[in-house]
């Protein structure tokens, strides 16, 4: 919203501030000032004040809406232009207004004998101003009464109608031709305004081209009408056409006022075109109104704002901003003016007070004294961030990716037996689904190091992944983790991811050959990870690629492995009295055989309270089997001790 | 024992000693010398047996050679190891690599969090995320934007299935799922991702990410919500921040509260960043709107709180220099080897 400085103090006859003291106070009560230019107007120096209105403040979408803050602002009264009372007249109009759940108010009246001409100097210095094209005297008034009044007018070419004029729900125009020439194709749902066979105008928004006015025009329709303003926020939105009128009706307009604008509209015409009314005013007002009373209680202010604000300030500023207050048996009762639509509860008044007594005057030094309360933190939360700590330390980079995914990605890399989430109307329509693993957006940022020549690539990401499964949207932390080197490199970048999982808690990793292998994994290095006997995620080798780098790839459930690490009770502290014991074993295993499970099955067998370590040291092929060295290092054991059980365990004779 | 076969044992001794070139034969010598079964070692077991006559004079002398064989033996054993280290540190000596070594990095947006995390933490607040697929329940309604609120105009919505499932337009849905199932009084951080539907350009992102706080207590107010920014602005910007709180409309939050932080690039005078008003707008806040505690279920009379929402993208930007949105999540990003930030 724009004003000029001089209406201001034209509509505040005491007021000293300057312009810049004005856009500031403004600023500070609701309204960012987000421009301020000094120009011209009527020949002499001015500025223009462009203010942000976010609030549903129809009001202040208008001149003297900013005018009556301002004067709020600094306790001064603003004076509203008198203007005549429309005349008289007993001949009616022919308007129906069918569309009654939509409309609130109508208020129409016929004027003859106009002159349109071209608009005097100041009237088309005034549009250039507020950013609009003069488009004759008519036009011209028209926007400058809602300018400033806030009440956008629709004038209708009475010549061009045709029967009765109504206000109705579109059922049977396929599209419009507005005035500025563009034809909008139709939902058959719009409220329009209509005569017996053209459509005039999409209400609220814009007006057709059929009835507009141009240099003949002499006789007109002139309309000021009043919506639920949800139907032109739906209209304006499902054809993608914003005009000022439909901003201004798309928040709550005080209905009331509409009387005001249509006077001095009318007042202007005839002043200017030399019209002569030849219709009594169309009133259609059905249900009138009247703004809440509130119970307001003069502490409350006080109490939000967290300072003192006397109950002589409140009452000043309320009613410097127009409410009426009704004070019986030591209660207040407040009642805004009927424009302040915004206002309902008391929560409402309270927040006027103080913004009109200045946010400014709160202070910002002190410490906030707030309640000691119990820590909520999730624990996966505390989780990922240890995870981020260990994997720097591991010399992992992080980075950050789209969860949005180009068409077939997740097919290729998924490992979940979820359904795919794709997105209703994304604008980046080349990237439709949520990703289902972190491993996408992984391999792109390694492809785009490798384009750039970066070489060492070790990059890890935690973030959400995505999926659908019974119709329930599902979603997790995943984690993902990606080294690229040139040399074969499964080995260490393994015993980093396990670093990681025994570094967050975790004792007991193993890896089983995978049930479900991503698309991009090489299917002969590719492992589910597990801990506590529970499927954690996934480990492989990605598949030959162009890029001739060995590319290892791991991706983990930070949720699930947040909930076995809540049920573990890990101490990995011991007393050592007694020096280790490493005894070696041999086994052969037949191709067939893993040695995971192998691994697996005798941890089960063995009384771990007495392991310090089990390690693999050497791996030898023979013909069809392989011959796997183990050093099994006993704890707190006697030599004897721990001889005994290694041959137990292992079925040996002797060693 | 005589004197003589004292002596023949000692040049025994320094004979061996002669042809001893290595640590082994210097620890087989000791064994055949020293040790409880040593020629000397037995030596001087002897003098115990000797007749008294002979004990005075007979000891003596085997006394003397044994401190004599001992000396010759530790000067030999010095001299040999000695050799044998020189010998070895050069050919066991590693060299430094001069150049650096790869370290890791956290990503500046997980920095910045982290940094706003240790603050709040410190000041008794836990740290909350909720789903990123939400409900227009919890990510419009509860927050007290209705169907066709006009405030639904200023997120854009990335649905999944509308007009119920969409991708959540702001972090206040975590507060609304807060308030919806913890038990006040509770202070709350909510780092995360938000989405709107935008075309991706330097400046624009359907993802960025936000920084929401929620306090609900028996008593929270406007001053208790400005000293909490002001806290949070002088840890990121330093003591010299120069801030502003204003009236503005969010329809969460009665009364709402815009900060603004001056311009660090031109210090209010304006300037293209600023868009010439000399402020930075760092996001929304208030008093929470007593219809979103009403919806959750929460007795307006006994609490009250305050929220708090920041974009974090564009502080991100402007503090590690970064001048393309979408480097934050692109191949863009990258990490010197060179340069590393301080951790105090």
């Amino acid at each position: 919203m724009k004003v000029l400085y001089s209406q201001i103090k034209e509509l505040i006859p005491g007021l000293k501030a300057t312009p810049k003291e004005i856009g500031e106070a403004l600023t500070l009560t609701g309204f960012m000032m987000d421009g301020f230019t000094e120009i011209s107007y009527k020949g002499k120096k001015d500025y223009l004040l462009s203010l942000e209105i976010r609030q549903n403040r129809a009001d202040c979408l208008s001149v003297i809406g900013i005018a009556q803050e301002v004067a709020a602002y600094y306790n001064l009264k603003t004076i509203i232009p008198t203007v005549k009372p429309i005349t008289k007249n007993n001949k009616k109009i022919d308007i129906k207004i069918e569309a009654t759940k939509e409309v609130k108010r109508v208020l129409a009246i016929k004027i003859d004998e106009i002159k349109n001409t071209e608009s005097p100097q100041w009237l088309k210095e005034y549009m250039t101003l507020y950013g609009l094209n003069s488009a004759g005297l008519l036009v011209d008034l028209s926007n400058y009464v809602m300018m400033l009044t806030g009440y956008p007018s629709h004038l209708i070419d009475f010549k061009k109608t045709e029967g009765t004029i109504r206000w109705t729900i579109n059922n049977n125009f396929n599209e419009v031709t507005t005035l500025l020439g563009s034809t909008t194709k139709l939902n058959n749902d719009e409220i329009i305004i209509r005569d017996d066979n053209n459509i005039l105008a999409l209400a609220g928004i814009i007006g057709g081209k059929t009835d507009s006015i141009d240099t003949d025009t002499t006789s007109i329709i002139a309309e000021i009408a009043i919506y639920d303003r949800s139907i032109i926020r739906k209209n304006s939105r499902s054809l993608s056409i914003t005009t000022e009128a439909s901003r201004r009706l798309e928040k709550d307009l005080d209905p009331n006022g509409a009387n005001y604008a249509m006077e001095m509209l009318v007042s202007l015409i005839l002043k200017y075109a030399q019209g002569k009314i030849v219709s009594s005013l169309f009133n259609y007002y059905p249900k009138k109104y009247v703004s809440p009373k509130i119970q307001f209680n003069k502490e409350l202010p006080s109490k939000l704002a967290g300072i003192e604000i006397s109950p002589k300030d409140t009452l000043r500023i309320l009613k410097g901003l127009n409410f009426k207050i009704i004070s019986k048996n030591n209660k207040l009762t407040v009642i805004p003016p009927t424009y302040r639509m915004d206002v309902v509860l008391p929560e409402d008044l309270a927040e006027e007070v103080i913004r009109i007594y200045g946010y400014n005057r709160i202070p910002t030094n002190e410490i906030p004294k707030l309640e000691v309360v119990k820590n909520i933190t999730p624990k996966n939360i505390i989780l990922s961030e240890k995870i981020r700590d260990i994997l720097t330390v591991l010399g992992f980079d992080e980075t950050l990716s789209w969860p949005l995914t180009q068409e077939g990605i997740n097919a290729e890399a998924k490992y979940s037996d979820l359904n795919e989430i794709t997105t209703q109307n994304s604008v980046n329509e080349l990237f439709p689904n949520l990703r289902q693993s972190m491993t996408t957006g992984l391999l792109n940022q390694m492809n785009e190091y490798f384009k750039k020549g970066i070489e060492h690539i070790d990059i890890f990401e935690i973030g959400r992944v995505f999926g659908e499964k019974n119709n329930k949207y599902l979603e997790h932390d995943s984690l993902g983790i990606l080294s690229a080197t040139k040399n074969n490199a499964l080995p260490q970048f393994k015993d980093k991811i396990e670093s990681l999982l025994r570094l967050i808690g975790f004792e007991n990793v193993k890896y089983f050959e995978s049930k479900s292998k991503p698309k991009i994994s090489n299917p002969e290095s590719c492992w589910d990870i597990f801990v506590n006997n529970q499927n954690i995620g996934i480990i492989y080798k990605l598949a030959p690629s162009e890029t001739k780098l060995n590319i290892y790839l791991t991706e983990i459930d930070v949720e699930k492995i947040t909930k076995i690490l809540t049920s573990i009770d890990n101490n990995p502290v011991v007393e050592l009295t007694q020096k280790l014991i490493p005894l070696d074993v041999n086994i052969e295993l037949n191709e067939k055989e893993s040695i995971f499970e192998y691994l697996d099955n005798l941890e089960k067998k063995i009384n771990k309270k007495n392991i310090w370590s089990i390690n693999i040291t050497d791996i030898y092929q023979m013909k069809g089997k392989k011959r796997y060295t183990l050093r099994v290092t006993y704890e707190e054991l006697s030599d004897k001790e721990a001889k005994e059980i290694h041959l137990k365990t292992f079925g040996l004779n002797n060693i | 024992m005589t004197e003589e076969q004292v002596k023949i044992l000692l040049e025994e001794l320094k004979a061996d000693l002669q042809s001893a070139e290595s640590s082994a034969a210097i620890t087989k010598l000791w064994h055949k010398y020293f040790s409880d079964t040593g020629s000397f070692k037995l030596l001087i077991k002897k003098i115990k047996d000797l007749p008294i006559e002979e004990k005075k004079t007979t000891a003596l002398i085997i006394q003397q050679a044994y401190k004599e064989a001992q000396e010759l033996f530790s000067e030999k054993e010095k001299s040999v190891k000695g050799g044998e280290m020189s010998g070895s540190i050069k050919s066991q000596s590693e060299d430094i690599n001069p150049t650096l070594s790869k370290i890791g990095h956290l990503h500046p947006i997980s920095k910045t969090i982290r940094e706003m995390n240790e603050l709040f933490v410190s000041m008794g607040f836990s740290i909350m995320d909720g789903p990123e697929i939400e409900t227009d329940e919890f990510c419009f309604q509860r927050l007290n934007v209705p169907a066709d609120h006009p405030a639904r105009d200023m997120q854009d919505t990335i649905y999944i299935k509308e007009p119920d499932f969409l991708l959540r337009t702001q972090t206040s849905s975590i507060e609304a799922q807060v308030l919806a199932k913890y038990k006040p009084p509770f202070k709350i951080v909510c780092p995360g991702r938000s989405y709107r539907n935008e075309s991706v350009n330097k400046s624009n992102h359907f993802v960025f990410h936000q920084y929401q706080g929620v306090v609900v207590a028996e008593k929270a107010n406007m001053k208790d919500l400005f000293g909490t920014f002001q806290v949070l602005f002088k840890k990121m910007y330093g003591e010299d921040v120069v801030t502003r709180y204003r009236n503005k409309y969010y329809p969460e939050v009665e009364p709402g509260v815009g900060p603004d932080m001056q311009c660090f690039n031109c210090h209010g005078k304006g300037c293209p960043l600023c868009k010439n008003v000399g402020w930075i707008e760092m996001g929304g806040a208030g008093i929470i709107h007593p219809n979103v505690m009403k919806m959750a279920g929460l007795d307006n009379k006994k609490w009250i709180g305050f929220a708090f929402g920041l974009g974090l993208d564009r502080w991100v930007m402007a503090k590690y220099k970064i001048t393309d949105i979408r480097t934050l999540l692109g191949g863009n990003l990258g990490y010197k080897y060179y340069e590393n930030e301080s951790i105090i």
